[in-house]
């Protein structure tokens, strides 16, 4: 795809900056960093969902071969603090510990223990006795709302850092929403075709390659160093702090290269207990998890149960679109807030509607904690939102591509939910700048064949195939949250240093940012030498999440290589003899005439050693003043056999408008990924729990996610627009196209046999039994 | 388990002695793949079978001759006339799991998601075994009950004869997983032997979805002398399986699972009808 503008770097697809280290298997992840001799943690996880710990004794523990220190609720220190990586303060409840005398679902950790190896730890926690005192345990929505149900969180001294009600007796985080545009009921009566339909999303798992891993050391200065795999050093470090009561100037947390995350990794999960553990013992410490113990305890997607409720004229103008939502948190509540709030910020503006509603509230059970998942709340609002377009359409006689083509969001327009809703608080009033939304439904149809859709009641046989489609937007960054900082410095040789406190999680953003950095600075991107991140050495930055670092903390790239070419040019022209305003700095050349110029090398020189001697080094910081969205429309044909009930994608289309792609190819990659972990969301992951609340299916034998094996061909079309707030004129790409699949194959299940399923995922036994309740001829 | 010393034979005979001597301790390794599903604490001394040859298809007329030893990749690829297995092989796992795994460690302990044996019994194959000397068990007797209960006393596999499919016969193989890398859900395989227009007899066994594979003889009945036609298959896979305990697993409820079954037999059959009216294979 071509982009608005030419440039010389950006929207090219470079190769990725680490990608020769990391194809060579140069110890570049968490875990290969370790130094030898390490203790190893092993955790005891709670087996039941719901317990009080009357005792814990850990006497013949602390005595097994090898073990060096054991900890519980005993011996650690008791701060609340909350996981989830987020700005502070964070909108998340403080209702965790380090470890707590209650334990709230099955993988929640009652004891740790620290020993020379593996399997000197494992062993030592079959010697910790715990006497559990087993409590009702609260295993669905209804079950945590019943009156008088047992109260998860009863904790005296836990509580919500923001100004919002924290209601944990009533099993409840908090309630939010906003005020309603309009008269709602209104709207809704005033409509042609009123629909009001409750959708479900299941309890999933984002599955990155490399676990929960981390280790800590304490330095020469009695400094304790995090190392880990983490989407967010800086708030990792200030959460670490708040847990063990430390000061941040105390702690250094370093990230490596990242084996994935998708928002699992937005959380602290490990380095409170390794950093104590080191703190304790004096000793490196390493804590892996397994895959079972990451599935277990680590973050999973909400499950959320959302009543779309939407009217519609005649005329095919919506009257009326709102949602209410009520989002299972599990045990914890970190980021519950935010998710909620996004199932109505990122999903309602897309369309215009006379009137809005909006509420959500998020609700404590005795299961999995969820947390971040790229998509954010988007992604579980989408799947029923996308399936009541479609109805609304067919309730009016209208193709669904040219309803939305009809009521879609432009440029140039803005919606009240901007304002009304934020992440934790208020929005920020937003006017949408560029917006492509309407090339990508044209060409996306195109590319599928849209033309070729007939109504299923067309359709006879065993395998019936059918079309489907979804639109999308999403957000770039957190306005008025988020900041991200950057800093560049010239070396003697002309290349640069580029220090971002961003977190590249195998995303290729530490390629992103210096193809921004090369681009400003006129040289090729192998002079520029990424660093992410370091909390002792690089600026800060949020980190990986809310779709934000090409965007956010690619504009603090861009704002300090331009400081940083401002400074070049200064020394360049003092070299040259000529005004600053007639430099041309291209190729790493600075001319003045075609036979007059300096190199970047020279200017370096000069400044490092030569003449008024100082250091060439940019830095800026960045907040966002807004979340431009990036749009997609996604399309699918699927067969379904509709004597099992087996839905088989066949081919998937994803048109994206991502403003400029800084690197097209890992912008292509980004959608493709998330394509697949959306069909996968759609079809077949899903936790799998037994009546006392222990998953069952703990393991990638069992889990079931889609692999290339699995994979229908997929086209990802960049489509493109400019966003003058962005980078080169870059939103966001990540997480968007991880939303369409969900109701993009639920719609085409509908063309394709006429039924129409709201809980995911659509399972061959589910489809088989709509089928049957169905009864297609 | 726990592998607390490796004897590795150069012979199958030598194999069998040690594992005679070591008794309960004993632990054959083929491909290896099964020990991660062998949660048994016991500690074990392994002996590895990578050095004792039988790997291989060979033709000798009226039956192919698998080696124990055989990889599932090797078998997946193998071409020869009235040759029909590599249809089982194919959907085996993954293309790492079919590099390692062979047949005999496929069959010797048999998992319910196991591919083979569904097919060795449809297949009316026969396994040779090293005993005190050479020994031939058809798989009706074989698959009867739990293989390795009868090879605990040092038995070694060395091969499975599968006949040479006649002309006008068929086979047909069904397996559902949720995806590709995931465990069979439900196995079908299907031999059909027709006369003109009609099934002279038929061998139907199925798997996954029952504790143990197991020939689906109530279908057999209901097929033999019948017209080989989509309603006899239709009626047979119904009937057929009606009187089955089928068992779902994962997400599958057991009402599913029996469905399923209905489908995968009527599916099964419609591949082996097929295979066996072709002429140019
Ligand atoms: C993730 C995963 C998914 C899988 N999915 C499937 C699937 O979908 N379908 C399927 O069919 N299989 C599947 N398998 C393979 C199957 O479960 C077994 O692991 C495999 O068939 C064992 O073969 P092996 O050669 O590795 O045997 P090993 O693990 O070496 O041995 C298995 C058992 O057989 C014994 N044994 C082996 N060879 C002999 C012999 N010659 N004589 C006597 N005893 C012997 C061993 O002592 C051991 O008890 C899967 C495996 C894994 C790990």
């Amino acid at each position: 795809m071509k982009a608005e503008r030419d440039f010389q770097v950006v929207n090219h697809s470079v190769r990725k900056v680490d990608a020769w280290q990391l194809a060579t298997g140069y110890p570049s992840y968490t875990a290969d960093l370790a130094p030898a001799g390490c203790l190893h943690v092993k955790m005891l996880w709670s087996p039941h969902a719901h317990a009080r710990l009357r005792s814990v004794d850990i006497a013949a523990a602390e005595r097994m071969p090898g073990v060096r220190c054991v900890l519980y609720h005993g011996n650690v220190p008791r701060h609340p603090y909350t996981t989830a990586g987020e700005g502070f303060p964070e909108p998340s409840p403080y209702d965790q510990f380090v470890f707590d005398r209650k334990v709230r679902f099955v993988g929640d950790r009652v004891a740790a223990v620290a020993a020379e190896t593996p399997a000197q730890a494992e062993a030592a926690l079959a010697a910790i006795r715990v006497d559990y005192e087993v409590l009702e345990p609260v295993l669905s929505l209804e079950a945590a709302l019943a009156p008088g149900a047992p109260v998860i969180h009863d904790e005296p001294d836990a509580y919500l850092p923001i100004p919002m009600p924290y209601c944990p007796q009533e099993n409840i985080v908090a309630r939010v929403g906003m005020e309603d545009v309009g008269d709602f009921a209104d709207g809704l009566a005033r409509a042609d075709v009123r629909l009001d339909q409750t959708f479900e999303t299941q309890y999933v798992q984002h599955a990155p390659m490399e676990t929960y891993v981390a280790w800590a050391a304490l330095d020469g200065r009695n400094r304790i160093q995090i190392t880990t795999s983490t989407q967010v050093p800086f708030h990792c470090r200030r959460l670490v702090a708040q847990a063990l009561g430390l000061s941040v100037g105390q702690i250094r947390v370093i990230k490596p290269r990242i084996g994935g995350g998708f928002g699992s990794k937005q959380e602290v999960l490990l380095e409170d207990l390794v950093a104590l553990f080191a703190l304790r013992t004096r000793r490196p410490v390493l804590w892996e998890l397994s895959r079972a113990e990451t599935f277990t305890s680590g973050r999973t997607r909400h499950p959320i149960r959302v009543r779309v409720r939407a009217g519609v004229t005649r005329a095919g103008a919506l009257t009326a679109l709102g949602l209410d939502c009520t989002a299972n948190t599990g045990a914890y509540g970190g980021h519950g807030i935010p998710v909620v709030m996004c199932c109505g910020s990122k999903v309602l503006p897309l369309y215009r509607a006379e009137t809005v509603h909006f509420a959500g509230q998020i609700v404590y059970t005795n299961l999995p904690v969820a947390g971040a998942y790229r998509g954010f709340g988007a992604t579980q609002a989408y799947f029923g939102t996308e399936q009541v377009m479609d109805q609304l359409a067919e309730g009016v006689g209208l193709d669904p591509l040219e309803f939305r083509l009809r009521n879609h969001i432009r440029s140039g327009e803005t919606s009240p939910v901007f304002a009304a809703l934020g992440e934790g608080k208020e929005g920020v009033p937003m006017t949408i700048g560029s917006c492509a939304l309407e090339a990508c439904l044209r060409q996306g149809a195109a590319a599928i064949g849209w033309d070729r859709r007939r109504p299923h009641t067309e359709k006879t046989g065993r395998l019936r195939r059918g079309l489907g489609m979804a639109a999308l937007m999403q957000g770039s960054s957190i306005p008025r949250i988020d900041m991200g900082a950057a800093s560049i410095k010239i070396n003697d040789d002309g290349s640069f240093n580029l220090l971002v406190g961003a977190t590249d999680l195998g995303t290729g953003s530490d390629t992103v940012l210096a193809q921004i950095a090369a681009e400003t600075l006129g040289v090729a991107v192998d002079k520029i030498l990424v660093y992410s991140s370091d909390t002792d050495l690089t600026p800060f930055d949020v980190g990986a999440y809310a779709s934000s670092t090409t965007y956010l903390s690619g504009m603090a790239v861009k704002k300090a290589a331009a400081d940083a070419r401002g400074q070049v040019l200064r020394v360049a022209a003092a070299m040259l003899a000529a005004p600053v305003e007639g430099l041309l700095l291209e190729g790493g050349v600075i001319r003045a005439a075609p036979d007059r110029s300096v190199t970047l090398a020279q200017v370096a020189h000069y400044a490092l050693y030569e003449r008024d001697q100082f250091q060439i080094i940019g830095t800026a910081s960045h907040v966002t003043e807004k979340s431009p969205p990036p749009f997609a429309a996604h399309f699918v044909e699927i067969e379904v056999d509709t004597w099992t009930g087996a839905i088989r994608p066949l081919r998937y289309v994803a048109a994206v408008d991502c403003g400029t792609p800084i690197n097209p190819k890992l912008a292509e990659g980004q959608t493709e990924g998330a394509v697949l972990n959306g069909i996968s969301f759609a079809l077949t992951e899903q936790y799998l729990f037994t009546p006392k609340g222990r998953l069952k299916n703990a393991s990638l034998e069992d889990y079931h996610l889609w692999s290339l094996r699995d994979k229908p061909p997929i086209q990802a079309i960049l489509v493109s627009s400019f966003e003058e707030t962005g980078p080169y004129g870059a939103k966001s790409v990540s997480e968007i196209s991880i939303n369409g699949a969900a109701p993009a194959i639920g719609n085409a299940l509908y063309n394709a046999v006429g039924v129409r399923l709201h809980q995911l995922p659509f399972t061959r036994e589910r489809v088989w039994r709509a089928l049957q309740s169905h009864a297609p001829e | 388990m726990k592998i607390k010393a490796v004897r590795r034979p150069e012979t199958p005979e030598q194999a069998r002695d040690w594992a005679r001597e070591l008794g309960e301790q004993a632990l054959y390794v083929a491909g290896g793949t099964g020990l991660h599903f062998m949660t048994d604490p016991a500690e074990m001394v392994a002996i590895p079978l990578d050095r004792i040859g039988l790997r291989g298809v060979e033709c000798s007329g009226r039956h192919y001759r698998i080696g124990a030893l055989t990889p599932l990749a090797d078998v997946m690829n193998y071409r020869a006339e009235r040759w029909a297995f590599h249809e089982t092989g194919r959907r085996t796992a993954t293309h790492q799991i079919r590099n390692i795994s062979t047949v005999g460690g496929n069959i010797c302990r048999v998992f319910p998601w196991c591919d083979l044996p569904v097919a060795l019994l449809a297949l009316e194959a026969t396994m040779v075994l090293l005993g005190d000397d050479g020994y031939a068990v058809p798989a009706d007797d074989y698959f009867a009950s739990q293989p390795a209960r009868r090879l605990a006393n040092g038995d070694l596999l060395l091969a499975v004869d599968v006949p040479v499919l006649e002309a006008h016969m068929g086979f047909g193989y069904r397996k559902e997983v949720i995806c590709h890398s995931g465990f069979s859900l439900m196995t079908v395989a299907a031999r059909l032997r027709l006369e003109g227009d009609r099934i002279r007899d038929a061998r139907v066994a199925a798997g996954a979805a029952l504790p143990f594979p197991a020939r689906l003889k109530q279908v057999e009945a209901l097929l033999a002398d019948q017209p080989a036609t989509p309603d006899t298959f239709a009626r047979a896979a119904t009937e057929g399986v009606r009187e089955v305990a089928w068992k779902g697993r994962e997400d599958w409820s057991d009402a599913y699972a029996a469905h399923a079954a209905a489908i995968a037999v009527r599916d099964a059959l419609d591949r082996a009808l097929t295979f066996a009216r072709r002429r140019d294979w």
